[in-house]
């Protein structure tokens, strides 16, 4: 696969306080990338350098053998900006034109595409609103619409679907999932359980460090699965163990169990679930791995 | 630089005047006061200054204040129209140009643009647009002026045309350095009205101060070149014909426009 995007040595300081400290990872072609992290953790900062909005204070970043702000990546790098919105003076139609427009497309075509990108993301009935006009709901999508002008190859949504109803956010990971065979999308949010149904590379970052996790690494001799069940039974650990082919089982939370198997034991899964099923257990969830929540927080 | 996304940020500013319900709302106040203009001061003023009664007081009165050259104009309207135009359009840009990029980084706005232009085209493009409104406005009142004026006269139409267009052309060039400091002003404040705040305290507080110190030491007065409008009082009569009072505000605009490229390269958004 193709790097897209290589971060080398990345800091960035605020007066004493390091935002970023020292931050390195790749984004290869065809990733769909989560960036994680607590509140303050760095992960604006960190996307507001990849778009050029803030000078890091060292390191360095190229996006597809690019430099930071080089005008051949106008058009291929897009961004969701947090907190970020439209004129209010102007028809969405009308702006999301005039950034076609700067992405060199003719005045047709960039009306189309406006009317375009506004469809894909529902709002094909307003293209003569104004954002003030707009709920949260459909300030957000307009701004991500914003982020599909054209054909860009990287996209970076920072905290997309915040604050959307349920429904709105399962649109907008609907249209991220299905652009995600051509867009290698970087997503910024708080919500493990979307980054899980969409991503296979987590940044973590943790007061300006990062760590990195890739979610379908399967190697050495065992292999993971996360189940969880609707009940409690007792000794659940012990008569998991008793399972032909488990290695370790261990309890993450309450009713969530990690076990670790033997990796050339085919057919775990279905061979996991006839047993549940034999001893009364229901199951609400069956995760190959680890999921991403205790990937990133579980200490053994 | 593309000179073509240069050109289509240039173009969306004349949307904003020409194309919002606040700029068509605006442009009604500017024709209003214009109107007034005309109306009591130029049509006013004409006919005591051509009349033969008053023509020697006037001629005498603007000898004394070195605008015994305008007086003598035949196109009189061309004539108090200059005076008026040149001492209002550069307060008038500093309200209309306050703001150029301010408004659209605190909303945000200029994030999506950046993804889509260098800062650098972005400054050049919003100052190109504002000085095209600008120069359409001019354009506009000179062309109100000169009706008016061959309304009382037909035969100045040839000599008035020829006028007006180098009056256009020279009150353009006046209001650029104008148009140039908000660029850059609108980069180091954090609203527009801070903007306007920032221009008044300049031309006067900074104004003052540099006069004050240039008396204990005179080569602080070469500052007084780099303010907008340094040269108002000496091309007011329109009898210089030095090349410098016009080469001097285009090199104001060149430097305030480098000095905001330099700064908007390093802010952040």
């Amino acid at each position: 696969m193709n790097s897209l995007i290589q971060v080398n040595n990345l800091s960035k300081h605020f007066g004493d306080k390091y935002a970023l400290n020292d931050v390195s990872f790749e984004v290869k072609q065809g990733q769909t990338v989560a960036l994680v992290g607590p509140n303050g953790a760095g992960k604006t900062t960190l996307f507001s350098i990849l778009c050029g909005y803030l000078r890091p204070s060292s390191g360095s970043v190229s996006i597809m053998g690019k430099p930071l702000g080089n005008p051949s990546l106008f058009g291929t790098l897009s961004a969701l900006p947090q907190d970020a919105t439209l004129d209010p003076r102007f028809s969405l139609q009308k702006q999301l034109s005039f950034y076609a427009r700067l992405q060199g497309l003719s005045l047709a075509n960039a009306t189309n595409e406006a009317s375009r990108v506004l469809e894909l993301v529902g709002l094909a009935d307003n293209h003569h609103a104004k954002i003030s006009e707009l709920s949260h709901g459909m300030k957000k999508r307009v701004c991500i619409a914003q982020a599909l002008i054209g054909e860009p190859k990287i996209v970076l949504l920072d905290e997309a679907t915040a604050g959307l109803d349920p429904l709105n956010a399962r649109e907008i990971r609907h249209v991220i999932a299905s652009l995600s065979e051509d867009i290698t999308f970087i997503l910024s949010s708080h919500d493990l359980a979307e980054l899980e149904k969409l991503c296979d590379h987590v940044l973590y970052l943790n007061q300006g460090q990062l760590t990195t996790h890739d979610r379908d690494t399967s190697t050495g001799s065992s292999q993971y699965v996360t189940l969880t069940l609707i009940d409690s039974p007792r000794n659940a650990i012990e008569q998991l163990k008793q399972l032909n082919g488990v290695l370790h089982v261990s309890q993450s939370q309450n009713k969530e169990y990690i076990i670790e198997y033997q990796a050339n034991f085919e057919q775990f899964d279905i061979h996991l679930l006839k047993y549940c099923h034999k001893l009364s257990w229901q199951y609400r969830q069956l995760v190959n791995g680890h999921t991403l929540e205790n990937q990133l927080f579980q200490k053994d | 630089m593309s000179l073509f996304r240069v050109w289509q940020l240039a173009q969306f500013e004349l949307t904003r005047l020409f194309a919002t319900k606040r700029g068509l709302l605006a442009l009604s106040a500017f024709a209003m006061v214009w109107f007034m203009i005309l109306n009591y001061l130029i049509a006013q003023a004409v006919p005591f200054i051509s009349s033969p009664e008053f023509s020697e007081v006037a001629q005498e009165l603007a000898g004394n204040i070195g605008l015994q050259k305008l007086v003598s104009w035949p196109q009189a309207e061309l004539a108090v129209f200059w005076l008026i135009a040149l001492y209002s359009f550069p307060g008038f840009c500093i309200f209309v140009c306050s703001d150029q990029t301010v408004g659209d980084r605190l909303r945000g706005t200029l994030r999506f643009i950046s993804l889509r232009c260098t800062r650098d085209e972005i400054l050049l493009g919003r100052f190109l647009g504002q000085l095209l409104i600008i120069a359409i406005l001019i354009s506009l009142t000179v062309l109100a002026t000169f009706l008016v004026m061959i309304y009382r006269d037909m035969s100045l139409f040839g000599s008035g045309l020829a006028l007006s267009l180098q009056l256009i052309l020279q009150l353009v060039i006046v209001v650029m350095p104008f148009i140039a400091l908000m660029s850059l002003l609108n980069l180091i404040s954090s609203s527009s009205r801070l903007t306007v705040v920032l221009a008044i305290l300049l031309f006067t507080l900074a104004n003052a101060l540099i006069g004050y110190l240039s008396y204990y030491l005179p080569i602080i007065s070469g500052l007084l070149y780099a303010f907008p409008g340094v040269q108002l009082l000496d091309i007011a009569p329109q009898t210089s014909t030095s090349m410098v009072n016009w080469l001097l505000p285009i090199g104001q605009s060149a430097g305030l426009l480098a000095l905001s490229a330099f700064t908007f390269r390093r802010r952040s958004l």
